[in-house]
């Protein structure tokens, strides 16, 4: 038989969609099944399993190629996969994610049957429809594939986000739950009490006052080493200069553990334990190399031909860099700034090893020990990590176009 | 005088004496069990006869909380009981856990084990390596000769004592080593830039005259505050420096090292450390490069939206992501709830190294994600049109195109990602705390490399040890990423 290019070449959207979503949704049965596995429930597992072998059973089902039938096949084993999918179904109880686990396998048996009765795709398989057919079914897939394409992609979106945004949602529900129960419905109950809790009690401001001490001078002091010396390196060609950038990138690579215990007892021979400038200290030179490196990134972008002008003109230096240079670098210079205020603000390790008194924890330390303590206080916590992270978080979307591109310049390209 | 000695002295009294009477129900007829001395991280423990004469040994168990169940308690130590004649007693701070029998202290078996003399009526340990800053539950059950409790273990009554005490202040350490050093450092680092100052201005380079003044105080504070500390903690390396004695340490040569090598555990949590990083680093980056390339899709609608949702882990503060995942991951959290479960995630060691895993990759999926991004928009809309006309299938173009231009910030960023990967200690302190518990001095089932080298550091005391440890992680840091960029640059060279 002969067959023109656009007969040999047209396949409809909905086929050329499929070949690749159902074998993603099997491999989403397979995710499944370890939940099933999980419970324990031989009858989910089952279930679960048939699905998917069911799917991966229509995938090479799908007509191959034109007029090769097999639609009552396909038809078939889509009814089969319904009927699993409304067995798993009726099977555990309805709550939110058995509904969602159960979409997975009802969702492809509905669309596969619903598709295989589409008029192109019957006439396409059955080999019915002569070259006009086909020419029109490509000009139908150029906007339908790209836009099934784009649903998938939503999906798949929609997915990633729930994975992100659970946890989160999670949180907020048990801030306002009443008691310190982790479980309960999500939504179920309203109480501001531990609200009230935390910034009721002085703890918390403690801790606070403490984080906000730590930051602000890990931020100043951290500016005044980093500022000059981004300058240096992106504006002078010095003696010395390629050794001490390279000084600079070897210590950011250096993992904190091993600078962990000699801190410690360095700061313990001084007396800085338990005190603030210890870590302010410690947190502006740990995050001076990444800083060096991301001004130097910013400097260079500000143009040499307004300083050298400065210069003609009779200004010293110092004039230039104050007077030009730092107000045209102000932005950069905020954006610095707020990269070492968050990394102070959230850090760790170090605050946990050198600040040891309650009343000396930063907010990462209090936090934490409001859990393995006594009583597990889970609705103190997660009220107290909703006040902390909310200006963090919201002063991280705000500038995270420029944070991300100041950090790569530091890190990626260095 | 006022009045107030007087009320403290009345009120621990009767701390003790109410203490005395639960210890009394505690351990039955024969023996009675108090806490005494407490502080930072060490409890003491006093038991007084009579003593069950068929006891052998005593297990030491303890909680942060109440507990009746020794399922519920974690094994401390273990202290013998029988004839002492032969074995020698350790001076005062040389051993860990520190027994006394009626006052002196206790011998020491073989393995180092304390054993209390038959004939001793009374004797009292010090617990070391407890968290500070809580209320710990202790019991003491005694055992026979066949390991059998010679107690009810299913209605255990642990004596309660604090570790928030602070120790009694040592005179503070000599500091004017550590000063000496330091500036010594910052007199060199001057010298160092003035030197080169005066190089350029021989040669004649007046245009960066400023320059050395410039970059001084970011270098000294270098040279002083990190360049010092890793010096000083190579040194420590070679030391016995521990938590017991600050200031006079002598040096040890190779003993660190050797003691590293026989750590039960070593090869596991070696090998646990790498397959966390690579585990880690795949999936960050794979999931990262995947998501990016979904964003990167023309005429998306609600990109911005789901962006910025999907940078959330990266801009919540790390440890309150952990926390919550340790809440979640609860037998009574939302993801047993979701599937209708009671299971302990945390409990077995399977589950929590496969556990721990996953909510790492959670943390670290945003940054690789955005630095796709912004190396996605950076390549040229051109070759891809061009491709486009030539009829180069969308995968050949991710395959051919894309991935290979990729390629120059894929090498960096996943070299980042291993070394931070390799690093996170946050994850598994405040999701397991290193757990399942293995045994006494062993790393636990979750520890990675970090968190053991802090258990080691700050629980155990021994600074020296530790910073031993350090060294072989750095070199091992730098062995692996030396091998990583000279196979990478190899590919580079044959493609």
């Amino acid at each position: 038989m002969n067959q023109t290019v656009a007969q040999k070449s047209y396949v409809p959207a909905e086929l050329l969609a499929l070949r690749s979503w159902l074998p993603a949704a099997a491999a989403m049965n397979g995710l499944l099944f370890v939940g099933e596995a999980l419970r324990a429930s031989p009858g989910g597992m089952g279930l679960t399993a048939t699905g998917l072998l069911l799917l991966l059973a229509l995938r090479f089902t799908l007509p191959a190629q034109a007029g090769a039938g097999r639609l009552w096949a396909l038809r078939l084993l889509a009814m089969a996969l319904i009927a699993v999918g409304f067995g798993a179904f009726m099977l555990t109880d309805r709550t939110l994610y058995d509904v969602w686990s159960r979409a997975w396998l009802l969702g492809p048996g509905v669309l596969v049957l619903a598709w295989s009765f589409f008029a192109p795709v019957q006439a396409w398989s059955t080999g019915k429809g002569g070259p006009e057919a086909a020419e029109e079914g490509l000009a139908r897939n150029r906007t339908r594939l790209p836009r099934l394409e784009t649903r998938a992609l939503h999906l798949f979106l929609l997915h990633a986000i729930a994975v992100i945004i659970v946890p989160v949602i999670w949180i907020a529900d048990v801030a306002v739950s009443p008691g310190n129960i982790l479980g309960g419905r999500i939504g179920d109950a309203f109480t501001l009490e531990h609200f009230r809790s935390v910034l009721g009690g002085s703890q918390f401001w403690i801790w606070t006052r403490n984080s906000l001490i730590i930051a602000i001078g890990t931020t100043l002091v951290g500016l005044a080493l980093a500022v000059p010396a981004g300058y240096a390196y992106s504006r002078y060609d010095f003696a010395g200069r390629k050794g001490s950038m390279f000084a600079f990138l070897l210590v950011q690579m250096f993992p904190g553990i091993i600078i962990l215990v000699p801190y410690f007892m360095v700061m313990k021979t001084l007396g800085l334990l338990n005190t603030s400038i210890g870590l302010i200290i410690v947190y502006s030179v740990t995050a001076l190399p990444l800083c060096v490196w991301m001004l130097k990134g910013f400097f260079d972008t500000v143009p040499r031909a307004l300083e050298e002008a400065a210069l003609l003109d009779g200004c010293t230096q110092l004039e230039v860099f104050f007077r030009i240079v730092l107000p045209l670098s102000l932005p950069a210079v905020g954006m610095t700034a707020l990269f070492s205020f968050i990394a102070a603000w959230n850090e760790f390790l170090l605050a946990l090893v050198f600040n040891t008194s309650n009343d000396r924890y930063t907010l990462p330390v209090g936090l934490s020990s409001m859990i393995p303590a006594n009583g597990q206080l889970w609705g103190d916590f997660a009220a107290a990590s909703i006040v902390v992270s909310i200006p963090v978080v919201v002063l991280f979307m705000l500038f995270q176009r420029s944070l991300i591109q100041g950090l790569s310049a530091g890190s990626v390209k260095g | 005088m006022a009045p107030r000695p007087f009320i403290t002295v009345l009120a621990s009294w009767l701390l003790v004496l109410s203490l005395c009477a639960t210890a009394a129900q505690a351990a039955g007829p024969n023996m009675a069990v108090v806490v005494g001395e407490e502080s930072y991280r060490t409890l003491r423990i006093e038991v007084t006869g009579p003593i069950d004469p068929r006891t052998d040994a005593w297990e030491v168990w303890f909680a942060n909380r109440e507990f009746s169940r020794l399922d519920e308690a974690e094994f401390h130590s273990l202290v013998r009981r029988g004839d002492t004649s032969g074995l020698t007693r350790p001076a005062v701070g040389a051993a860990y856990d520190e027994c006394r029998v009626d006052g002196d202290m206790a011998h020491r078996d073989e393995q180092g084990r304390p054993v209390i003399s038959s004939q001793a009526t009374r004797w009292s340990c010090d617990l070391t390596g407890m968290t500070p800053g809580q209320v710990q539950w202790i019991a003491v059950v005694p055992v026979d000769a066949a390991g059998t409790p010679l107690l009810d273990v299913n209605a255990l009554q642990p004596v309660a004592g604090r570790t928030d005490v602070p120790d009694v202040r040592t005179p503070p350490p000599d500091s004017r080593p550590v000063t000496y050093a330091l500036g010594a450092i910052v007199l060199s680092a001057i010298a160092l830039l003035s030197f080169l100052r005066w190089q350029d201005a021989k040669r004649g380079r007046t245009r960066a005259r400023l320059a050395h003044l410039y970059v001084a105080p970011g270098i000294i504070a270098l040279a002083g505050l990190t360049f010092y500390p890793i010096l000083y903690g190579i040194w420590l390396a070679f030391t016995d420096a521990d938590q017991s004695h600050l200031g006079d340490t002598a040096f040890i040569g190779l003993q660190n090292f050797v003691e590293v090598f026989k750590t039960p555990g070593i090869w596991r949590v070696t090998a646990f450390t790498f397959i966390w990083s690579i585990a880690n680093v795949t999936f960050h980056v794979l999931l990262g490069l995947v998501l990016a390339l979904a964003l990167n899709r023309p005429g998306l609608k609600g990109k911005t939206v789901y962006r910025t949702i999907l940078l959330l882990p990266w801009a919540i503060p790390g440890y309150i992501s952990v926390l919550a995942w340790n809440g979640m991951l609860q037998p009574d959290g939302l993801i047993n709830g979701m599937l209708g479960t009671q299971i302990d995630f945390l409990a077995d060691a399977g589950r929590a190294r496969v556990v721990v895993i996953l909510v790492n990759i959670w943390l670290g999926v945003p940054f690789m994600m955005a630095s796709f991004s912004g190396a996605l928009q950076a390549l040229g809309k051109d070759m891809f049109e061009a491709a486009e006309v030539d009829g180069v299938s969308r995968w050949d173009q991710l395959i051919h195109l894309t991935l290979p231009n990729l390629k120059a910030t894929m090498v960096p960023v996943s070299l980042l990602g291993f070394i931070w990967s390799f690093n996170a200690f946050n994850t598994i302190y405040l999701l397991s705390r290193g757990g399942p518990y293995v045994g006494f001095g062993e790393p636990g089932a979750t520890d990675i490399l970090v968190t053991y080298v802090f258990e080691v550091a700050f629980t155990y005391g021994h600074y020296g040890l530790a910073a031993a440890w350090s060294v072989l992680i750095f070199l091992m840091l730098v062995g692996f990423s030396w091998t990583y960029l000279r196979q990478t640059r190899a590919t580079e060279a044959a493609a």
